[in-house]
């Protein structure tokens, strides 16, 4: 991505570049023991029209940093490589099988005088281990839960399925990821909740129960309102990765039709059925459509000893998102379908609107909006819960916070500081340009606060924060 | 005079039977290393590398080991022999110096294009050399032969099992932090843990990590794994390297590493590494270093345990101001021409320093060059008897040429006093001395060395601040208009910092504090932490930098009182804590440049800041 700096004293444009994505491969050293052989390592390499030779050579350096690693421990492995011009990453997800996203580090383009060619400089500081590392095993995460493991496409084709698997999707994979704006909430991979009363909560869960007990095919369920998840059957990690997807992929190609007015050619039919909103935002675009396809994606979730392959149903009305579950060894037919659009339609339509005036109310209650003086991120370590008031809204492409990006790399910085040691830890920082940053540790539980008083002092500083744990969040503690 | 030619001649045999050229492993060959080292076990390919040029290069150490033969033997009748006084062998020693000078080059002839490989080893193992000669020709030896020979040989028992371990041992892979050096031609120069021959194919290695990002029009920096951060640094032609399991951040470990770089420097110069590796790429440096990694050893235990060196500045004994200037005024009036520099040095910290007048205006000593010669001296016993006279380089003063230094005790036995005089003329042995005596006369006279042994550090519960456990503060408004040496002053570690593991542990949250608050890209104002242990801040204003640590309970209303209680005390101290005006000589016949030298009695009254920042 390139911006053009604002900065212009000189007369003379610069040009700042953000981080980018230079390469990502996959590779297997035991798969090309052979000198000679070495290309049989590769598994998948981006870009693909890197020459041979090239591929070889930027795989056996990961090879060497990991093997020179291991001189000083040999189970903990290099994690990530720093040069002048970018990063590497190193995670090894599955016993021999390496996957290395290699990120060129911001730089600054300066046009210099004469003629001469432009002067790049690197800046090195700028991209944190902990976010990139944590996108590259979200990477990995994302391509098994649609594929399962490496391990299981070896044992299913050996290594050409694999590489077929690993090409299709790292294709489309890598063109979402949006290196620039990736932070600290990449790290948490958390999950957004929904806070809700607890007659409203206890209508959806009697919900959910009455659809698995009148379709007994569908095994796991889990509930979603504005992007943010009310209720899942599955295992935490599973969830976590499912979310991900959810908000920042499938929700995000569904939303325009919604916002798109009534009469507009770009809502979908609701065809006759003036009943309910709901619709399936997998599978069938239309039910009533002959020729349609009652084919849904498959997932992998974590079940006893490994894993389950599973259809997964996403359906959808208004604001209201349920994820239906169910074991891939099962045929979905057209009137499974309609059975559940029919069962769920009405009732889910029902409930987004009882979600949505409660909401209302909760927010009036609340007091008007006014600006506050701080900004915050939570995480909540136990259960994945997540809330940044810093963020308006994160998507896979666009991410657009409140605050400098310096400030949010300050806060990355105290993420990193509290991992160092397993204790209760609260951290105040003032930065040079005098906002004041807070994180707190507690359990299992961080919070970072950023202050917009810049002329507080420290004492100032911890009264307000005292303030806004004891306001925001007896919600969310609620939650836990 | 044979040993002499002998020498020069095995210069030139090593020189002809091992070009360059075909020696150095260059960038595509060691890529292919790369490659290789994915299908074999680490490290077999990279001595699969090497094996090309192993040929020549065992002809190399052949004739090389039979030198360090020699000088091992040489050496070892230079302990033999009793110490005998110097100014009993005048005539003796004046041979000496002369044949000193004859041999050695013209060290300020920078663009020597002398194919004499004794040329390329710098003036220093000039020294070294005649002093053997003399002490194999059985002449009486002046004061001690080489320092950095005596101290590599000096207590043996300690340097050896360092050297003997098993590298492929548990106990080495845990070592908290290794440092290796070695050249450009992945030859290995020093480590501090583990010979540097048991690990030369993981030295390789490293050369080849470099060597191979390099091809790729890049510069290598770190690798980070779970448990430890790798550093590299290119410095010329040698390349360093650091694997820390501390949670230290780069940017320290690499200004450390900086700091072993210039240690090496103040033994051989700049220039003549240069030119060493540019005559000869394959050359082995451990050859001029023979004896000197017990000062390398000893730099690094102190970068670990000592503050100075993350602080960028020296820690100065407390002391009497009034004593403090009387000493100060002894090393003014003891004097010779070319003295630029009169240090002394009480309890391994710097008491007092005096500089030439034309010196100080135009720059003044950074701290870096007093830690370098506050570990040369704590480094070797073998300064602890008679007189040293030795070269010495002050890499940030100058990385080219050398100073001729007079290091000698003041009072023996005990050994916590010492006098350095650092001259720019090679010849000015007996003039220097001749200062030193002076010196110690006057000392006697005023009772000085007694006083001395009195002044020590102080505690803690001096500042009179109850939750206050330790503090660092470094002022940057020590009267600016002197150029005065970057200072630091900081009490004793006490309990609950006593024990080693908790000094280290304390050091280290410091050092936590520090990387943050001086990020290159992303620096604070200031820090407030709140841990189990211990509460912690660190504030950076443009008149000081003040690290404390406090009792976990203390609240922050309690902290901001106590800073405030610690400056008011610092600033009534800080005559005794700081030294506050160097004191300066002139040694050159044209005294005219040193026109702004005048004493100003200006006190600082500045505000410090800490009302518009806290």
């Amino acid at each position: 991505m390139l911006m053009i700096s604002p900065r212009m004293a000189s007369g003379v444009q610069e040009k700042q570049y953000t981080p980018s994505l230079l390469s990502f491969f996959v590779y297997n050293p035991t798969f090309g023991p052979q000198e000679g052989e070495e290309e049989k390592k590769i598994l998948f390499y981006h870009p693909s029209d890197v020459e041979k030779n090239e591929k070889i050579r930027n795989v056996g350096l990961c090879e060497a940093i990991v093997q020179f690693t291991r001189t000083f421990c040999p189970t903990r492995p290099a994690k990530s490589l720093h040069t002048q011009k970018n990063r590497q990453f190193f995670f090894e997800p599955e016993n021999n099988f390496w996957t290395v996203m290699v990120v060129r580090n911001p730089m600054i383009e300066k046009p210099s005088k004469d003629g001469k060619p432009p002067t790049t400089e690197y800046q090195e500081e700028e991209v944190l281990d902990t976010v990139y590392s944590a996108v590259l095993k979200e990477c990995y995460s994302m391509y098994k839960l649609f594929n399962g493991t490496f391990g299981r496409a070896m044992e299913a084709g050996g290594v050409e399925l694999l590489t077929q698997k690993l090409e299709k999707f790292f294709y489309r994979y890598l063109q979402t990821l949006h290196l620039q704006s990736c932070d600290l909430l990449d790290v948490f991979g958390g999950i957004s909740f929904f806070p809700l009363d607890k007659m409203t909560y206890l209508k959806i869960q009697s919900f959910v129960n009455r659809v698995e007990e009148s379709l007994s095919l569908i095994k796991y369920t889990a509930f979603l309102y504005n992007d943010q998840l009310i209720w899942s059957g599955l295992e935490q990690d599973d969830m976590r990765i499912l979310y991900k997807y959810l908000t920042t992929s499938l929700f995000p190609r569904h939303s325009e039709p919604e916002l798109a007015g009534r009469d507009s050619p770009l809502r979908p039919e609701v065809a006759g059925n003036l009943l309910h909103y709901g619709r399936f935002l997998t599978g069938p675009a239309n039910l009533k459509d002959p020729e349609a396809k009652f084919r849904f994606p498959k997932i992998f979730v974590s079940a006893e000893g490994g894993y389950e392959e599973l259809h997964l149903i996403v359906y959808k009305a208004m604001s209201a998102a349920a994820c239906f579950m169910i074991s891939a060894s099962v045929e979905l037919t057209r009137e499974f379908c309609e059975q559940l659009d029919g069962l769920v339609g009405p009732q889910l339509t029902l409930l987004a609107s009882d979600i949505c005036e409660q909401f209302t109310i909760n927010r009036r209650i609340s007091g008007p909006e006014k600006e506050p003086q701080f900004k915050f991120i939570y995480f909540n370590h136990m259960n994945l819960a997540e809330k940044s008031t810093i963020h308006m809204r994160k998507t896979a492409s666009v991410c657009l916070t409140s605050v400098h990006p310096d400030l949010m790399k300050i806060l990355g910085d105290i993420n990193c500081d509290f991992a160092r040691v397993d204790e209760d830890e609260e951290i105040i920082v003032k930065a040079m340009t005098d906002y004041w940053v807070v994180g707190k540790k507690s359990d299992q539980r961080e919070l970072y606060v950023i202050l917009n008083q810049k002329n507080a002092n420290l004492i100032e500083v911890n009264e307000e924060v005292k303030r806004l744990c004891a306001t925001q969040f007896n919600n969310i503690f609620f939650l836990d | 005079m044979e040993r002499d030619s002998h020498q020069e001649g095995e210069a030139q045999v090593v020189k002809n039977c091992d070009p360059p050229s075909d020696c150095v492993p260059t960038a595509e060959t060691l890529a292919t290393s790369l490659s290789l080292l994915g299908n074999h076990m680490f490290p077999d390919p990279v001595e699969k590398n090497d094996s090309t040029s192993v040929d020549k290069e065992e002809h190399a150490t052949l004739h090389q080991s039979k030198v360090t033969q020699k000088e091992q033997h040489l050496d070892a009748e230079s302990h033999s022999n009793q110490v005998n006084k110097l100014e009993a062998e005048e005539t003796e020693n004046s041979e000496y110096q002369n044949n000193e000078s004859t041999k050695s080059v013209d060290r300020d002839a920078e663009d020597a294009g002398t194919d004499n490989d004794q040329s390329e080893s710098g003036e220093f193992v000039v020294a070294m050399l005649a002093k053997a000669k003399l002490e194999e020709q059985g002449i009486g030896v002046k004061g001690r032969s080489s320092l950095l020979l005596e101290a590599g040989t000096q207590e043996p028992a300690a340097f050896m099992s360092h050297r003997d371990e098993d590298v492929t041992a548990d106990s080495w892979r845990q070592h908290r932090k290794h440092v290796f050096v070695l050249s450009e031609a992945g030859k290995p120069i020093y480590s501090r843990y583990g010979s540097e021959e048991a690990l030369s194919s993981t030295m390789g290695v490293m050369m080849a990590l470099v060597s191979f990002v390099q091809s790729g029009d890049n510069i290598i920096r770190s690798v980070y794994s779970e448990g430890h951060t790798v550093v590299f640094l290119q410095k010329g032609p040698l390349v360093l390297v650091c694997v820390s399991s501390s949670r230290q951040s780069e940017q320290q470990l690499r200004e450390e590493l900086l700091y072993v770089y210039y240690q090496i420097i103040s033994m051989l110069t700049q220039a003549s590494i240069s030119r060493i590796f540019e005559h000869k790429k394959n050359y082995d440096l451990r050859r001029l270093l023979a004896g000197s990694e017990k000062i390398l050893d000893g730099l690094l235990n102190l970068v670990d345990s000592d503050p100075s060196f993350l602080l960028a500045a020296v820690h100065c004994l407390p002391l009497a101001s009034s004593l403090r200037d009387s000493i100060s005024q002894i090393l003014q009036k003891a004097i010779t021409p070319n003295l630029v520099f009169s240090i002394l040095i009480a309890k391994n910290q710097l008491l007092t320093i005096v500089q030439e007048k034309t010196v100080i205006e135009d720059t003044r000593l950074e701290p870096t060059d007093i830690h370098l010669l506050l570990n040369l001296i704590g480094a070797s016993s073998a300064f602890q008897a008679g007189e040293i006279w030795t070269p010495i380089c002050l890499p940030l003063f100058n990385p080219d040429c050398y100073f001729y230094a007079y290091i000698s005790y003041l009072d023996p036995p005990e050994c916590t006093v010492c006098l350095l005089l650092l001259s720019t003329d090679k010849e000015a042995f007996y003039a220097v001395a001749e200062c030193k005596r002076k010196i110690e006369e006057a000392m006697v006279a005023q009772n000085s060395l007694s006083l001395i042994a009195k002044a020590q550090s102080y505690s803690v519960s001096q500042v009179g601040v109850s939750d206050l456990r330790h503090f660092m503060y470094k002022p940057f408004d020590v009267p600016d208009n002197y150029r005065q040496l970057t200072q630091f002053t900081s009490p004793e570690m006490e309990a609950p910092y006593s024990s080693e593991e908790e000094k280290m542990r304390l050091l280290d949250l410091y050092r936590y504090m520090h990387s943050r608050i001086h990020s290159t890209s992303r620096p604070l104002k200031l820090i407030y932490q709140v841990a189990e242990r211990e509460t912690l801040l660190a504030w950076v204003t443009s008149k000081f930098e003040l690290y404390t640590c406090f009792s976990p309970l203390v609240t922050k209303a309690c902290a901001i009182t106590a800073i405030t209680k610690l400056l008011r005390w610092i600033k009534k101290e800080e005559d005794r804590l700081f030294i506050r005006y160097p004191p300066k000589y002139s040694t050159t016949t044209n005294p005219s440049k040193s026109s702004r030298g005048g004493k100003s009695d200006q006190q600082d009254s500045t505000d410090n800041g800490f009302l518009s920042l806290l």
